[in-house]
């Protein structure tokens, strides 16, 4: 059964139609819609499942579209990147599960329908865009994620959300050019749009429009992923999103970019056509500026989901870094930071949601003492927080601990300096938001009695914070899967 | 002999408990000092247990958890951490009995006490750490948890000092997790099991930086002359903080990471080879002759204390820096020797404030009448200090100096000569004005409470204690001299 070949397009097609359907299924409640939804959502996560079990078995492996061979048809690709969509399908589920109230009061019932629509569209997005072999598909994929993610920041209808999500919009569309501008000029090179085509047949080719080329592409995905100084819309649009919303968008959406980039790599690196080292110092010293910007901006918002967006850019930072660095040890961790960081960032985010739905505040002021009243919630937010942070025996820790590493492996120390002092400015932020929850007092005015939120909240943000706990402890498990990955895209290089 | 154990790993737990049930009893006042006196208690019964068979030679083992091979956190009692974790348990406990008495009539004693308990936990876990990362992870929860006991009376003095407190010692706790990174990048283990791990392949230059690094890094705490701003500062946290950050806690942890990175890390071969022993030894010498005569113009009482323990743990780097078997044992016996006097002069300080309010030292004239138990116990620490024999400190000075001498740095035994005068010059002045000089007003015999009195006339009665029974076997002597051996491979 795992083996079963059109199992990989059906695990791209069943969103896509869950999400289409969504509208007709559901009633006036938006009860039905959530099951559906759900529903959908179980399946694809059974199928990635199944999925991640042969790419475990048998290593990476492709399915033709059609039967049309790989450079005439669309091929679709498994490989242990790939595997990020585990997380994918996890947190669109819990997302969706925890959206289940959420959405009701924070959305006009007309809308909530649509709202799951948007949701599945984004994952169909995101599943499309790990999973494809073609580079259009790439860009088709790329773009109903990010038009699907414009829709749902602006979905509960505010001023300010249009504002955010038209900002996201401008920033959006401009790298999505970029990125089809890249596309088209590698297509003019090679005549051909499928990756490992593509890699095979740029060697010899003319270095200036190959460099025009993956400029192109890596200004579009640094957009998406708002590596700094390209951040600015990422703040007001995770910040003000719905909050199942922002654990999506912070978690997942951010890492198109990310993925992207290791497509990119794999074509460069594979094709031995283009030195990518000047790109790869640039990346470094861009996501060492990221981590320490991103973590100094947080150290001053008072309010929680700004704070938490910022911590993504800085994370991301962290992510870039490793990238760049190009060392084993360091795209070991960032590849795996890639996974964790969406554990954790959506385990926060969750948990803000469901702080700031209980009790209508959303700053660290107005959320003094709220320890008291929500043990659990503030207890998995302060998980989140240390794992973030990258303390041991957390899910952030390895991942930080090998880019580290990774910068000592390439002997660039500087970097292992500019992480480690990042993460103490990370932890200066965390420290304050843990500090508001347990030691400050409650603001006495108009404060309501407050309790936990319901389960359908509860228990996706419980989920995550013991995932947060088990992937520290488990780190090995996710280091090892990714490992074969990363030697084969270095082994170009010359073992690394 | 190595054995597997699981009492390494629950002496740090059983604090971390009996702290999470200080602040679970929330303002019941009997379950909070049930639980801070049993966590000290627990903790100290814990490590007892195992020092009869640690003193045998055995050196217990736990390892928690691995990520990676060579990446984990494990939990290992070797001679030193023993010597380490006894002291520190002992001395909790007084502190606790002490704090009780103290505090009681402060707000906000949950978080008090409820920290207070989390710092036993957090210093024994250094103490066992069997890696630098165990020892790193629990070097900056300690910063953590002792935090919040700095500012405890929330005043913008506090908070500054708070500040300060979190901007040096977090700082330095960078230092120390970059210095780990690159021992791991290194030597593939960070392992502290070992005389060294380094060796001279990593190139002089590369090996002179990390130890830049990690001394930079613990250097910090154990407020080494230029890194002791924050010292001097954190004062204005309650006494009985001020005894936990300055005798047995945090500089303590500081100077420790010191020994452990000269003895573990590196190695004293390598470091013989390196030679960048001699430029910390001059440091250390530094600190030590400068911050005592800053501290004999300090009429604040507290603050002269501050100065002289800055003074006093340099004889720690510097035992160690010596990297000769007599200063080394010099160097580990003085973490309890300091330790103990330290504390009797924090608990008098906070006593004598708590009786009669009074702070500064010459507001003293004549208050070894009025309580004379408490003067007495500050006069035995102070004799410590100065290094008359019979006392603890003389231990330290006696075998120190010999170390200079085998190493022939005669000029550091000089050093020693010279901070022997210096204490005297600000100690017995105190003692001078609080029994030779008449008091102010009328004089009536007016002890502390019994929970004071007690933790102090105690930690007096273990500096003599310390002072006597040096060859006695079955002291903690035996544990220092066990650890000398071997790191020295004798």
């Amino acid at each position: 059964m795992t083996s079963w070949p059109p199992l990989l397009v059906l695990f791209v097609l069943t969103p896509l139609v869950g999400a289409v359907l969504t509208p007709a299924v559901s009633d006036t409640s938006g009860r039905r819609s959530w099951e559906w939804a759900l529903g959908t959502m179980l399946l694809t996560s059974a199928m990635a499942g199944a999925l991640i079990m042969r790419v475990l078995d048998e290593g990476p492996f492709s399915y033709v579209v059609g039967g049309w061979v790989a450079p005439y048809g669309i091929e679709l690709r498994f490989d242990e990147f790939s595997a990020f969509v585990a997380v994918v399908c996890l947190l669109g589920l819990l997302a969706v599960i925890f959206s289940r109230h959420y959405a009701r009061d924070a959305l006009a019932p007309g809308r909530i329908p649509y709202y799951y629509t948007l949701l599945l569209l984004n994952m169909t997005g995101m599943i499309g865009f790990i999973v494809t072999g073609d580079l259009f598909n790439l860009y088709v994929f790329m773009e109903i994620l990010s038009l699907s993610a414009y829709a749902l920041v602006a979905i509960s209808g505010e001023k300010t959300a249009e504002m955010a999500a038209f900002k996201y919009l401008v920033m959006g569309a401009v790298s999505s050019l970029s990125i089809l501008f890249g596309v088209g000029l590698l297509y003019a090179l090679t005549g051909s749009l499928n990756m490992a085509d593509v890699t095979g047949r740029l060697a010899g080719s003319a270095e200036a429009p190959l460099v025009l080329a993956f400029a192109a592409l890596t200004l579009g995905f640094m957009v998406k992923s708002a590596l700094f100084p390209l951040h600015i819309w990422l703040p007001d649009a995770h910040a003000i999103a719905p909050s199942p919303v922002s654990a999506v968008l912070s978690g997942l959406v951010v890492k198109v970019g990310i993925l992207g980039m290791l497509r990119v790599y794999q074509i460069a690196y594979g094709s031995g056509a283009i030195d990518l080292s000047g790109l790869n110092l640039m990346l470094t010293w861009l996501g060492a500026i990221s981590i320490v910007m991103g973590a100094f901006f947080a150290v001053f918002q008072d309010d929680i989901k700004m704070m938490l967006a910022y911590s993504t850019i800085s994370n991301i930072g962290y992510i870039v870094m490793g990238l760049g660095l190009a060392s084993p040890y360091s795209l070991i961790g960032a590849s795996v930071h890639v996974f964790n960081h969406a554990l954790i960032k959506a385990t926060l985010f969750l948990g803000a949601g469901a702080l700031i739905h209980q009790t209508g505040r959303r700053t660290l002021t107005g959320l003094a003492g709220v320890g008291r009243s929500m043990p659990l919630t503030t207890a998995a937010v302060s998980i989140g927080a240390i794992s973030i942070v990258g303390i041991p025996p957390t899910a952030g820790f390895l991942c930080k601990w090998y880019i580290a590493l990774g910068a000592m492996q390439a002997e660039e120390p500087l970097f292992a300096v500019a992480l480690v002092f990042g993460a103490l400015l990370i932890f200066v932020y965390y420290i304050r938001m843990v500090n508001a929850f347990y030691f400050r007092k409650p603001q006495e005015a108009g404060a309501p009695a407050v309790h936990e939120a319901p389960a359908t909240m509860l228990v996706p943000v419980l989920i995550l914070a013991a995932l947060c706990l088990v992937m520290g402890v488990l780190g090995r498990l996710p280091l090892s899967f990714i490992e074969p990955a990363v030697t084969r895209l270095l082994a170009p290089l010359g073992g690394g | 002999m190595e054995v597997v154990d699981a009492r390494v790993a629950l002496a740090p737990a059983i604090s971390l408990l009996c702290g999470a049930l200080v602040f679970a009893a929330a303002d019941n006042t009997f379950w909070r000092r049930f639980w801070s006196v049993s966590a000290a208690l627990a903790k100290l019964g814990i490590v007892m247990s195992m020092l009869p068979g640690s003193l045998r030679g055995v050196v217990y083992t736990f390892d928690l958890v691995e990520f990676t091979p060579g990446v984990g956190l494990a939990f290992r009692a070797d001679a030193l951490g023993m010597f380490f974790s006894v002291v520190s348990s002992t001395l909790w406990l007084f502190t606790t009995v002490y704090a009780i008495g103290y505090m009681e009539r402060e707000p906000n004693r949950r978080r008090f006490f409820g920290f207070f308990a989390l710092c036993v936990s957090t210093t024994v876990g250094v103490a066992f750490a069997e890696n630098l990362l165990t020892m790193f992870l629990f070097y900056e929860t300690l910063t953590i948890c002792t935090y919040p006991l700095v500012i405890h009376d929330e005043t913008p003095e506090a908070m500054r000092a708070g500040r300060t407190y979190l901007v040096y010692t977090l700082t330095g706790g960078a230092f120390v997790l970059l210095g780990s990174i690159w021992t791991y990048q290194l030597a593939g283990t960070m392992t502290l099991s070992q005389p060294g791990i380094l060796s001279m392949e990593a190139g002089r230059t590369t090996l002179t930086a990390l130890f830049v690094c990690l001394i930079a890094g613990f250097g910090v705490k154990a407020a080494i002359m230029p890194l002791h701003g924050w010292l001097p500062t954190a004062m204005v946290a309650p006494t009985p903080v001020s005894a936990l950050l300055h005798a047995v806690a945090v500089v303590k942890v500081g100077a420790f990471g010191v020994l452990r990175t000269i003895y573990n890390v590196f190695g004293v071969e390598l470091l013989r080879e390196l030679g960048v022993c001699d430029w910390l030894a001059a440091l250390a010498a530094v600190t030590i002759v400068t911050a005592s005569i800053i501290a004999i113009f300090q009429d604040n009482f507290k603050r002269r204390l501050a100065f002289s323990t800055i003074s006093q743990l340099s004889y720690i780097v510097l035992g160690a820096a010596l990297l000769s078997p007599l200063a080394a044992t010099a160097a580990i016996v003085h973490i309890a020797n300091q330790a103990f006097a330290k504390i009797t002069m924090f608990f008098v300080a906070g006593s004598i404030q708590r009786t009669t309010g009074k702070t500064t030292i010459h507001e003293l004239a004549g208050i070894g009448y009025r309580m004379p138990y408490t003067m007495g116990a500050f006069t035995v620490a102070a004799l410590s200090f100065i290094g008359i024999p019979l006392f603890a400190g003389f231990v330290t000075k006696w075998y120190l100096s010999l170390g200079a001498l085998e190493s022939d740095r005669w000029i550091y035994a000089l050093v020693m000569l010279g901070s022997a005068l210096l204490n005297a010059a600000y100690w017995l002045p105190i003692v001078y004005t609080a029994f030779f000089k008449a008091p102010h007003e009328e004089v009536v015999v007016q002890e502390a409470h019994w929970t004071m009195l007690g933790p102090t006339l105690a930690c007096a009665a273990y500096v003599l204690l310390l002072g006597m029974t040096v060859s006695v076997p079955g002291m903690p002597f035996a544990l220092a001299q066990a650890a000398v051996t071997f790191v020295f491979g004798m």
